[in-house]
């Protein structure tokens, strides 16, 4: 159902360039990334390859060394990370993140937390419930009383309250069950479709692969292979890394 | 189409070239300091030293106002309280701010001990101790007999300095479990309770008014009395000896033990570290010099009251260690000797400046300042600024190293594995055809997840087993379990047939079991060889006297740790070797996870667990790690290897187990795994073949 | 007096100084459960708000405990004295984390709380510097009215005391429970990157967490003078210790918990200090404490824990 890339002229988000560290550590070295609108962009890599640091810098939780993060056309590279959730992008963080000891209503509220029209954010709630009848159901339970498959839904509906037109993914797959994975991987596909961009990290990169329009491939803080869905299935060193293709002697 | 671009071809371990910049301070110092700097360092150290002795011990010659010797002796006694301060605070980490509790507990002990304040009846029970001249019988006729105590002063430097010791592991052994900030706060109750108890309990210690008469030592018939200048060489010979114990003391096996708990607890306990025993024995071998500079400084005063060992004392002696540099032993005396004649000699100078300033000015508010007042406040200044702007203090206790010539730091990717054999790994002592590890039904839950639900897992010896799964799947929980770090709710864990469930970390270290950590935890502050020698923690028998003794059988195992730490960093050709006096912090990523199994392989496991060994590496020093990795297996290693890679697992095991949900839901070789249905559903996606 | 009277006596003086160290406990939970600091310039930042408070009540001519006020004048000049404490005491806060504090965040281990107990000490120097070591009569307008309960006594003042700190917890638990930014501090104390990335200054919220748990410091360094008619630079040390008791005691980081733990180590000093003696209290206290630490270290109605797992 994946189709070719649909952006058009100015990308989204761009990274240009981008160098960080942490401590004496170089992070990322020169990446470069461009997300068209509309697009689902995923980002493979192993643990510890700059994954983690790329959706940082996305929010504005890292700052780069150097190099310029443009959003909309616009630089945002020194921009704080509420100003950047204002303009519309919004993360659903690696394990998920939820505030454990509030409730889920609140957990929701918190991802409108930079909004102040409340009959747009009583909208977006009735969509979030929408999307997610269980939420719906579990909107009076304390967060951190879910399970992990929960918590995701929970994620993901937080995001969405804060209306975003890029939303960022860490890891949407981890530590949940098979079943479990094809239903969020189906929600980020809805999500799409109803016209929010998709940044997606993900270690899982066949399903990661399945839904995404391009990708990207990082290793040890470079990329180093980078391309439509399509030619990244196909490519051997995909293959044999992250695909779990085995040569045989 | 894919774009490609190839992985860089020379790679360069340095993360970022260390900085050369001259800093003020150093263009300042320079000419003075360049010359000196062409004498060894070993000869300039001695040399430095000798010229301070000689000058300490001329002091009171060429200086002979009471006063000022009286308050160099009071500044020793408090540099030598820093000194106890330092072991605690500075080596292990374990922030103290009741520590004047010590000093108390030293001084009372020697107050009521050589006073008039006891007076048992006499019974012939206290004969022994007459003849040894402890006690003597007092009479007044018309009343019973009464002991008098006149313990010898030179019993009871050594004696208060063990019963500070013993309280020290009374106060710590049920409080040093708690998280740094909780054990300063029950370190301040401490500090606070044993005044109060000194004021209440009056028939011990004569309450608020004080102990009266404590007798002054007397040494070859001549007694101390008010004159200041023997107490002030007995305070020199003590300081001595304390600077001499704290510098074996940090150069030795249980130093490095107690810095690893400072870095990182946890690693320290995975690489066989018994938290809990040396954590006590810094709180009392701190205590110990607190008691032991109690007791001088009472017999000096031959007074004590509680007052005397008030939070404020605690707090002056933390200024003075966080002035000269926390860990720093020379840093440490300089800091307290600064702030104690600071206080005694300087202040009422500067006091005068300040008027002399103020008249010339016309200002009358600087006329009347008395600076004397003004010391607390010059402390909190000092704490302030110091941790605001120079947290490593005037002398700091780590030092850099020169940066590597370019020949050192381009290290060129190798292959065909390790060029070295290592003599002394363990051999491995399991029974014929019995497995090295085996987890039998083993199950942890956190709170309502069940992280790893009755996995069975069987590591023959002498192989790789891979452990793979998504992330989430339990893999790491699996490995803390195995490891000791947690505690598994049910299920068993055999190596070599020996029931190893629920032993503590440092347990699994000594029976051969060593791992490395996918977050990876060294001890950043620390050099890359000690990392390495903290690793032997658990083989090494080094204990605190013999560290300061150093006999010959302790100077061998030093010799023979550090020459097996040297083989050990051979493995990884230069990437280590040239870069061993560096701190652990200065490394690349590849490096840091290099040190890592070398830290790890260092206490001679017979197994080996690595935790993603090869994340964050590119792929040339991917398949050269993977090329060591299965040398290390032809060497006699067994390997249980957590890996995303899976060329990288497919290519060295022999076996894979797959997790996924916290269950094995697969086991085999590399190909009977990936034709799995179920690992291909869980662990690899939706489909094999993605849709399209 | 019967027993039973002196009992409920210190009871009712229990719940005085619980009051107290409940609002002053809250500061030591509230900046712990944000940024797990033990946060020792507390201790004298509530010493600092008893001398504001001084000094406003002062302005309204009002010396020692001879002149006493009634009915509006007497609201008017409490409200005043306890505003200006609370503002002056917040503002003080906000000054020690932005200046001291917010450049230790990332600095892992101690070092941030040795600042603490430096700035602490800079506190205290400066109020000795200005005041001199004497103790301060304290300005108190309250009349002295009390209804007796049996033999024991309840005075105007203590009825005032538990009025205020009530008011005042009720609003911070409001506050914190209902507010848009009272949620964004529950929410950056569970998680404070996540709370970053959906879109909460963290750094503001600090920084009015130190704000509300100083400025409640002040108004219990006022409820302090206005008890014990008296004030001094020593005061902070020992009230601020136990008060540290009560936050550990209810749970640190706990909200509900620290008030808790403040009524209940009030008891314990009032009604513990009559059943055995006096100079004891401390010791009593400093060994709650402990026993808390080590048997129970999540308090009583406790959130985090404080050993390392």
């Amino acid at each position: 159902m994946s189709s070719e890339p649909i952006s058009a002229g100015r990308p989204l988000l761009e990274f240009k360039d981008v160098d960080t560290y942490y401590g004496e550590l170089h992070a990322l070295k020169r990446v470069n990334y461009e997300i068209g609108a509309g697009e689902i962009v995923c980002l493979l890599g192993g643990n510890a390859s700059g994954k983690s640091t790329t959706m940082k810098a996305v929010l504005g939780i890292v700052r780069p060394a150097r190099g310029t993060v443009t959003y909309k056309g616009e630089q945002i590279t020194r921009l704080s990370t509420a100003e950047r959730v204002r303009r519309g992008i919004a993360p659903v963080p690696e394990a998920r993140r939820l505030f454990p000891r509030m409730t889920v209503y609140e957990n929701l509220e918190m991802g409108a937390f930079t909004r102040d029209d409340q009959a747009g954010i009583a909208e977006d709630l009735e969509r979030v419930y929408g999307l997610f009848p269980r939420v719906k159901e579990r909107r009076n339970q304390l967060a951190g009383t879910l399970s992990g498959g929960e918590q995701q839904m929970v994620a993901m509906g937080r995001a969405l309250m804060a209306r975003p037109q890029l939303l960022c993914m860490d890891e949407p797959s981890m530590g949940l069950s098979p079943a479990f994975v094809e239903q969020v991987f189906d929600i980020i596909q809805t999500i799409n479709k109803q016209g929010t961009s998709i940044f997606v990290v993900e270690q899982n990169a066949n399903m990661a692969l399945s839904i995404a329009h391009r990708g990207y491939v990082l290793q040890t803080g470079q990329v180093v292979l980078s391309g439509t869905a399509r030619s990244l299935r196909e490519n051997e060193m995909i293959r044999q890394a992250y695909l779990g293709e085995i040569k045989t002697a | 189409m894919a774009n490609v671009s190839p992985a860089p071809a020379l790679d360069v371990d340095q993360a970022v070239p260390p900085p050369a910049r001259p800093t003020p301070w150093r263009t300042l110092t320079g000419p003075i300091v360049r010359p000196l700097e062409r004498i060894p360092a070993t000869t300039r150290v001695r040399l430095g030293g000798l010229v301070l002795l000689a000058a300490a011990l001329l002091f009171p010659v060429v200086h002979s106002n009471g006063g000022d010797v009286d308050a160099a002796t009071n500044a020793l006694c408090f540099a030598a309280l820093a000194l106890g301060l330092n072991i605690v605070i500075g080596f292990a980490g374990l922030l103290d701010l009741g520590y004047a509790a010590f000093f108390a507990i030293g001084a009372y002990t020697y107050g009521i001990l050589a006073s008039g304040q006891l007076h048992p009846l006499w019974n012939a029970a206290w004969q022994p101790l007459q003849w040894l001249g402890l006690v003597s019988r007092f009479h007044i006729d018309g009343v019973p007999d009464v002991v008098q105590f006149q313990l010898s002063f030179w019993y009871m430097l050594p004696g208060a300095a063990i019963v500070a010791a013993f309280f020290g592991i009374l106060f710590g052994a049920p409080t040093l479990r708690l998280k740094g900030d909780y054990l300063a706060i029950v370190t301040l109750g401490f500090g606070e309770i044993v005044p109060i108890v000194v004021r209440n309990e009056q028939k011990l210690t004569n309450g608020a008014m004080g102990l009266n008469g404590v007798l002054p030592p007397t040494a070859f018939g001549y007694n101390f009395g008010v004159n200041a200048t023997p107490y002030y060489y007995v305070a020199v010979g003590m300081i001595i000896l304390l600077i001499f114990v704290s510098y074996r003391l940090k150069a030795s096996r249980v130093g490095r033990a107690w810095m690893a708990i400072r870095e990182d607890e946890i690693a320290a306990g995975a690489m066989g570290v018994n938290r809990t025993r040396l954590k006590l024995l810094a709180f009392a071998t701190g205590a110990g010099f607190g008691g032991m500079t109690g007791t001088l400084y009472i017999a000096k005063l031959q007074t004590a009251t509680p007052d005397m060992f008030q939070f404020p004392v605690s707090v002056m002696i933390l200024v003075m260690i966080v002035l000269g540099g926390m860990g720093s032993v020379p840093g440490v005396v300089v800091g307290a000797l600064l702030l104690q004649l600071l206080q005694s000699w300087f202040l009422q100078d500067l006091t005068q400046w300040v008027h002399a300033l103020g008249r010339l000015v016309g200002s009358v508010a600087l006329q009347e300042v008395q600076l004397a007042q003004t010391i607390e406040l010059i402390f909190g200044i000092i704490l302030v600024s110091m941790m605001l702007y120079r947290r490593q203090g005037l002398i700091p206790a780590s030092r850099t190293t020169a940066a590597l010539s370019m020949e050192e730091q381009a290290a060129h990717p190798s292959r065909g594995g390790i060029g070295v054999s290592l003599s002394r790994l363990r051999r491995v002592e399991a029974p014929e055809g019995a497995p090295l590890l085996e987890t039998r039904a083993l199950t942890k839950r956190f709170g309502g997840i069940t992280a790893v639900r009755g996995v069975d897992l069987v590591v023959p010896p002498h192989s790789v087993v891979g452990l793979i799964g998504p992330n989430g799947s339990g893999k790491t929980t699996f490995f803390n379990l195995v490891t000791g770090l947690d505690t598994p709710d049910s299920g068993q864990i055999l190596l070599a047939g020996h029931n190893i469930t629920g032993l503590p970390a440092h347990a699994v270290v000594e029976r051969g079991l060593a791992r490395t950590f996918q977050t990876l935890r060294l001890f950043p502050d620390m050099t890359v060889l000690e990392n390495v020698l903290v690793g032997m923690h658990a083989w090494t028998h080094a204990n605190a006297v013999g560290a300061v003794l150093r006999p010959a059988s302790v100077r061998r195992e030093e010799h023979e740790t550090v020459e097996w730490a040297m083989e050990v960093l051979r493995i990884f050709g230069n990437r280590l070797i040239p870069r061993a006096n560096h701190l652990a912090s200065s490394l690349s990523y590849a490096n840091r996870r290099r040190l890592e199994i070398a830290r790890a392989i260092a206490s001679r496991p017979s197994l080996l667990l690595l935790d993603e060994p090869t994340a964050g590496m590119n792929p040339a020093e991917t398949m050269e790690l993977a090329d060591q990795i299965r040398s290390l297996k032809d060497m006699g290693l067994t390997i249980l290897l957590i890996e995303h890679k899976l060329n990288v697992v497919n290519n060295i095991s022999d076996k894979v187990a797959v997790l996924d949900y916290g269950e094995k839901i697969a086991e085999g070789t590399a190909e009977e795994v990936h034709r799995n249905p179920d690992v291909i559903r869980a662990y690899l996606g939706r489909t094999s073949v993605a849709r399209v | 007096m019967t027993h039973y009277d002196v009992l409920i006596q210190q009871i009712i003086n229990g719940l005085s100084l619980g009051a107290m160290y409940s609002l002053l406990a809250l500061g030591f939970t509230m900046v712990y459960g944000i940024i797990e600091l033990i946060n020792f310039a507390h201790f004298n930042v509530f010493m600092v708000g008893s001398f504001i408070a001084a000094i406003a009540l002062h302005a309204f001519g009002l010396q020692g405990q001879s002149r006493v006020l009634y009915g509006g004048p007497l609201l008017v000049a409490l409200a005043m004295a306890f505003l200006a404490a609370m503002l002056f005491c917040g503002a003080l806060g906000v000054v020690i984390e932005r200046l001291g504090l917010r450049p230790m965040r990332h600095v892992k281990g101690t070092a941030a709380m040795i600042t603490t107990i430096g700035i602490s000490y800079l506190l205290f120097n400066i109020v000795l510097l200005r005041t001199g070591a004497a103790t301060m009569n304290y300005p108190n307008p309250v009349p002295v009215l009390g209804w007796s309960i049996g033999g024991a006594v309840v005075r105007l003042r203590e009825l005032l005391l538990w009025g205020v700190a009530l008011i005042l917890m009720t609003v911070l638990h409001l506050f914190v429970r209902r507010s848009k930014i009272g949620k964004a501090m529950r929410a950056t104390a569970q998680d404070s990157e996540a709370a970053r990335m959906m879109g909460i200054d963290v750094d503001r919220v600090v920084m009015l967490t130190f704000f509300i748990g100083s400025a409640l410091a002040g108004a219990a360094g006022m409820i302090f003078g206005l008890y014990y008619n008296f004030t001094s630079f020593l005061i902070g040390y020992t009230a601020g210790l136990r008060a540290f008791t009560a936050a550990v005691l209810g749970g640190i980081g706990n909200i509900v918990g620290a008030m808790i733990g403040g009524l209940m180590i009030g008891l314990i000093e009032s009604v513990g200090g009559q059943l055995l003696q006096v100079r004891w209290t401390d010791v009593i206290i400093f060994s709650i404490l402990i026993i808390v630490l080590v048997f129970r270290p999540t308090g009583l109605l406790g959130t985090s824990t404080p050993t390392k797992s």
